[in-house]
Parts: structure tokens; C-alpha cells; sequence
């Protein structure tokens, strides 16, 4: 499913190559759910990013369902992350005084779909979130744990394999990371790929995760396989 | 439809940003309103003198006396129809009549005999009035006149006062039509006798001569041998009075008002848009966008859409009120610019000529620099990776 090989990622500062990500091996298999672990500034955003190919890696390659998708042209790459990559943020990053329908149905919106049937799968995407209830409600009228189940239905309203997030949990507190974990698990039971980035504590107790990656100082440490 | 959904959220998106489209909105209809008030007077300014150009003769011809202009006897047709080249050669009774210390009218008097002034009272009047007007001793006023008469209680007539103290009662026939208002507004048309009366002139007087010369290359020869006719004449030539208008408008200086209100026009609206555009909402939005599947191209097409409409919304909203604005409520306030300085005080109604071409030169500049402003500096945050939204 996913393929990382041999993935640096530097900037230059003053002439001096900065490493955040060097020499990164990696496969996920379909269906996998994978923990990113690590402390903060060791480059688990830049390696989510890079992996949705909203950043480019600075050598390397990723590779998703047989496609390079550092390669791809941005027609076909906005195209691919539609279909295929669903992205959860840490802060959300649903579009402000949009309801919640309405945000889960933008990702449906580029491929030129009609309304009804974008509303259609939008509102059963929130289902699958537990948040329909929440629908008609815009971001400002919500809490952080009903923003991230919104921004979970988002990343699956297109029905993509591969769903990643970046510290999905940062901003919530037990009970709201509890149900956002119950999503999650849902999302696993259907059969998709996770690969979740967080330092929280909570998901050390998922019972369904098969690797826990940990990043420091841009290289894998260790890979356990639960 | 297949891409309703995009169209529904569009409408999403201008309603949302509700607020700050209508401050846009309302800062851009400002100077479209402003750009096009000055076009629509200038060229309603242009048409009114082409207008009364057109019904000039090709030549004026006076009498000096003493350095000043005087009556000229009215035997001087006969010479001046001898000249060969001229025609409609015509007599023209005209003064100014003081009703008080502040408000005076233009008497042109008309002979009656003479075919070619009833045709040019026809381009005023049509013709069955034209039989009616010329049965008795009455006048056509301006509507300036009309409007200072009726201040005073006089609906019907009005009795002049000639310089040998007589009175001299005068019907009122009509009031002019706004087609030429500008430069009949203060105008009372009335017989030639009965003119020279009022200004007191002689029954052999007349005030000047008008006479036209329908092939331009012997206008050079005709203005030589009229001007030989008598030492003491002066001729005066449409060109001349071409001149005399143009500087009394001075339309070409409220052009060079639109050039001036464009450049300053599209500059300010582009440092305001590249001040909102720098907020990191916009900015944020589009990391968003992109990040959940959008091109390019789908964030450029939605930003082209949404502004173009603001545009187009923008520019009637301006360019209608600026017609309401010059036609309905005769331009308060911008009039003076244009007008003052002249002495058409009594200046009524601007007729509603709209430019086409000029309305569209500044729809295009106005829309090409507002687009640019905004798809440039969006296509630049579209393009670099929007790994901002993480
Ligand atoms: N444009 C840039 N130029 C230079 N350094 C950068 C740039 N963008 C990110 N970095 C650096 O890359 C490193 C990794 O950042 P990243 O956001 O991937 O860390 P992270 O593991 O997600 O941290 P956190 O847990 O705080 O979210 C950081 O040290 C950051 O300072
Ligand atoms: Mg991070």
C-alpha cells in the first residue's frame, strides 16, 4: 500500500544542509494502522506531508498503490490525494463559517459531482463519525472533539484507502480522544490503512494498531510490530 | 447538472465572506460610480456641442464699430449673396434681455421670410407647430426661462421693457425640448421684428449675418471676399466657434479626469487586495483546499469565479448609479467642475448619451487589474506546497 524508500528531507540554512528527514525505509500494508511516535520537532508532520505529497521529499520516493506520488504533476496529484488519501489535521483545519455538512463535502467537490449525491455521502460520512447530528453546525459552534470526528468524516467522504493523522488527538481531552479512537476503529474494521502521528500517551492502549514507529533526529528507530 | 456542487459552493463561499466582499463591493462601485459619472457627463457634454455645432452656420458675419460689435445694416445680404460659393445666406437678431440684476435670457430672432431658419427651427419644433408658432407674435422659451417666468407669475406672456421705455407683450408659445439643453436652456426664440424691438434695434438693423459655404475648399476664398466686402467687418467661422465651445467646456480636461481617476482607481483597489489576500485566512483556505484534493486549478477557477462576480456586480452597481446620478439627479456637485466658469448658469438637464467604448475600456481595465490582484498572488500560495495546513 504505502512504500517509503530511502526519503531525506533537508533545508538549507546558511550553506549547511539540515536534516529532518534522512534515510526513512518504510512499507505499510493495506489495512495496517501504524503509530508515527516522537518527539516534538523530530518530523512526523514533514513525513505525514510528504507521504500526501503536500510537501516534496528532497530525495527519495513514496510510493502509494504502485503510483510515485512525489512524481506526479499537480493535476494528477490533487486528482490521486482526492481519491485515495484522506488527511486528519492536529488543528482540524475545517473551513470557517462553513457548516459541517458543507466542509465534509469539499474534498467531493473538485471531481465535479452533483449536490445531492455530495450531500448524500457527506451526510453518511458524518454517520460514520458519529457527528450527524452535528451537520448544520458551523466550526465556531463547535467543541475540539466534534471538530476532529468532522474532520474525520471529511477524510473519508471520498472513500480513500490510505487516511493519515497528524496528531489527531492533541487537542482533546480523554473522553473526546476515547471516541475519536472508536472512529478510528471503525475506519480499521472497513479495511483502511491508518498511519496516525501522535505523542499521546492514549493510543499505547489501541488495540488494533500493528506497528509503532518511532522518529528521532530524522532517522526510524525502531519499528515494533504489535 | 454535474458540477452543481462546485456552483452551490461558491455561493457558499461569497456568502461567508459576506462582509468583506461587500466592503470590496462597495469600494470598487465607489470608483466605477466616480469614473463613470465623469464619462457620462463629458460625452453628454461632447454630444450637446455636436449637436449645436451642427446646426451652426459655416460663417458669422459682423459689423465692428469703434472696436466694438454693432448692428449691421441689413442691406449687406444683397453683397454677400453676389459672393460666389455661399447660400443660406440668413439675418440674425439676437441680444441678451436682463429680467433683473441676476437673470437674463438669449432673444434670437427669427425671420420668418427666410427658409432657412424655419428649417433650423424645425430641427427644434416640428412642423405643424412651426405654422401654429409663426401665426402670431409669440415666443419659444428655454427651460431656464420658463422656470425663472413662472417664479414670477408669468405662464402665458410676458411684457418686455424696450430701451425707448415701451412695453412689448410676447405669448408664449413653447418651452424648448431638452435635446440641446445645455445651450438653448436660456434661450427665448421670438419673430425678427418683434426681437428688434425688445433690443431696440432699427427696422434696417439686424445683429449679425450668419451664411454658409457648402464646399470646404472655397472656405479660405469666401472668408477673403467677405472680409474685403467692408473694412469694418468681422467674420467668425464655425471652426472658431468650434474652439470657443471646446474651451468653454473644457471636456478634454474631464477626460483627462478619467484617465487620472483610473490609474488612481485600479491602484488603490490592488494594494487593498494584496493587503486582504496577505491575511492568512485566504491563505489558510487554500492549504485547506488543496490539502483535501483540490488543483491548482480548482482553487484558481473558484478564486476567478468569486471575484468575477464581485467585478461584474461592482460595475453595474457603480455604473447605473452613476447614471441615475448625471441623468436623473443632474449631477450635483460634479456639474460645477465641468461647467463652472461658464456663464450657463441656467444650465437645466445633461441628455443621457451613454459611451460604449469608454464604458467598456473601463470595465476591462477595471476588471483586468482587480482579477490580477487577486488570481496572481492566489496562484502564488496555490502553488507552493501546502504543507501549511498541517
Ligand atoms: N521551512 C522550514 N525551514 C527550516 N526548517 C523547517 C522548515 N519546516 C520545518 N522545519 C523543521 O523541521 C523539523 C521537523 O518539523 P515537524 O513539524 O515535522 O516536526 P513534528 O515531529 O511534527 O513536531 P511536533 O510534534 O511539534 O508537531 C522542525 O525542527 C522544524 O523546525
Ligand atoms: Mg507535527
Amino acid at each position: 500500500m504505502v512504500i517509503i524508500e530511502n526519503l531525506n528531507k533537508f533545508y538549507e540554512i546558511d550553506g549547511q544542509k539540515q536534516y529532518i528527514l534522512n534515510g526513512i525505509n518504510l512499507s505499510v500494508q493495506k489495512g495496517e494502522c501504524v503509530i508515527l511516535k516522537g518527539v516534538s520537532g523530530s518530523g512526523k508532520t514533514t513525513l505525514l506531508s510528504i507521504i500526501a505529497g503536500l510537501d516534496k521529499p528532497s530525495s527519495g520516493k513514496v510510493i502509494i498503490d504502485g503510483e510515485a506520488v512525489s512524481k506526479l504533476p499537480d493535476m494528477h496529484l490533487s486528482k490521486f490525494r482526492a481519491k485515495k488519501i484522506g488527511i486528519v489535521f492536529q488543528n482540524f483545519n475545517l473551513l470557517e463559517g462553513v457548516n459541517l455538512l458543507d466542509n465534509t463535502m469539499v474534498p467531493l467537490i473538485a471531481d465535479k459531482i452533483g449536490l445531492k449525491e455530495a450531500k448524500d455521502k457527506a451526510l453518511n460520512a458524518l454517520k460514520l463519525a458519529n457527528i450527524e447530528h452535528k451537520a448544520n453546525k458551523i466550526p465556531s459552534e463547535l467543541s475540539g472533539g466534534e471538530k476532529q470526528r468532522g474532520a474525520i468524516a471529511r477524510a473519508l467522504v471520498a472513500n480513500p484507502n490510505l487516511i493519515l493523522c497528524d496528531e489527531p488527538t492533541a487537542n482533546l481531552d480523554r473522553e473526546n480522544s476515547l471516541k475519536f479512537i472508536s472512529a478510528l476503529k471503525k475506519l480499521h474494521s472497513m479495511g483502511k490503512t491508518l498511519i496516525i502521528a501522535t505523542h499521546d500517551p492514549i493510543f499505547e492502549e489501541l488495540d488494533f494498531k500493528h506497528k509503532v514507529v518511532e522518529i528521532s533526529q530524522g532517522k526510524i528507530g525502531f519499528a515494533v510490530d504489535a | 447538472m454535474k458540477n452543481n456542487s462546485f456552483f452551490y459552493f461558491l455561493t457558499l463561499n461569497l456568502l461567508k465572506e459576506k462582509r468583506r466582499y461587500a466592503g470590496i463591493v462597495i469600494i470598487s462601485s465607489l470608483l466605477i460610480f466616480l469614473l463613470s459619472s465623469v464619462l457620462f457627463i463629458s460625452s453628454s457634454i461632447k454630444q450637446t456641442l455636436n449637436y449645436t455645432l451642427k446646426a451652426q452656420p459655416d460663417f458669422i458675419v459682423q459689423n465692428i464699430k469703434g472696436g466694438k460689435v454693432a448692428p449691421i445694416n441689413s442691406n449687406m445680404v444683397n453683397k454677400i449673396l453676389n459672393i460666389y460659393g455661399v447660400e443660406k445666406v440668413t439675418k440674425r437678431v439676437y441680444g441678451r434681455y436682463f429680467f433683473d440684476d441676476k437673470y437674463s435670457t438669449l432673444i434670437v430672432g427669427v425671420d420668418f421670410l427666410d427658409e432657412q431658419s424655419n428649417k433650423n427651427l424645425e430641427t427644434l419644433i416640428n412642423s405643424t407647430d412651426l405654422k401654429q408658432f409663426l401665426s402670431k407674435e409669440q415666443m419659444i422659451i428655454g427651460q431656464g426661462v420658463k422656470n425663472y417666468l413662472k417664479t414670477h407669475y408669468y405662464n402665458l406672456e410676458y411684457n418686455f421693457l424696450t430701451p425707448d421705455g415701451q412695453m412689448k407683450n410676447i405669448k408664449i408659445f413653447k418651452t424648448l425640448s431638452s435635446k440641446s439643453a445645455i445651450i438653448s436652456n436660456d434661450e427665448t426664440i421670438m419673430p425678427l421684428k418683434s426681437a428688434q424691438k425688445v433690443l431696440g434695434l432699427k427696422e434696417n438693423k439686424i445683429t449679425d449675418i450668419a451664411l454658409n459655404v457648402p464646399n470646404d475648399s472655397e472656405w479660405q476664398t469666401v472668408k477673403a471676399k467677405l472680409q474685403s466686402l467692408n473694412f469694418n467687418i468681422r467674420v467668425i467661422s464655425k471652426k472658431d466657434m468650434q474652439k470657443a465651445y471646446e474651451s468653454l467646456f473644457n471636456y478634454k480636461g474631464g477626460l483627462f479626469l478619467v484617465l487620472f481617476l483610473i490609474v488612481i482607481a485600479t491602484f488603490s483597489l490592488l494594494l487593498y487586495l494584496r493587503y486582504t489576500l496577505a491575511a492568512s485566512l485566504e491563505r489558510k483556505e487554500i492549504a485547506i483546499l488543496r490539502a483535501v484534493g483540490w488543483s491548482i486549478k480548482d482553487v484558481l477557477k473558484l478564486k476567478f469565479l468569486e471575484n468575477i462576480f464581485l467585478v461584474i456586480f461592482a460595475f453595474i452597481l457603480g455604473s447605473s448609479l452613476a447614471y441615475i446620478f448625471v441623468f436623473v439627479l443632474n449631477a450635483p456637485l460634479l456639474k460645477n467642475i465641468f461647467l463652472g466658469g461658464s456663464n450657463l448658469t441656467n444650465f437645466a438637464k445633461f441628455t443621457p448619451v451613454v459611451d460604449y467604448g469608454v464604458l467598456s475600456t473601463i470595465f476591462i481595465i477595471f476588471t483586468v487589474a482587480f482579477l490580477s490582484s487577486v488570481l496572481i498572488p492566489v496562484w502564488k500560495i496555490a502553488v507552493t506546497e501546502p504543507k501549511e495546513a498541517l
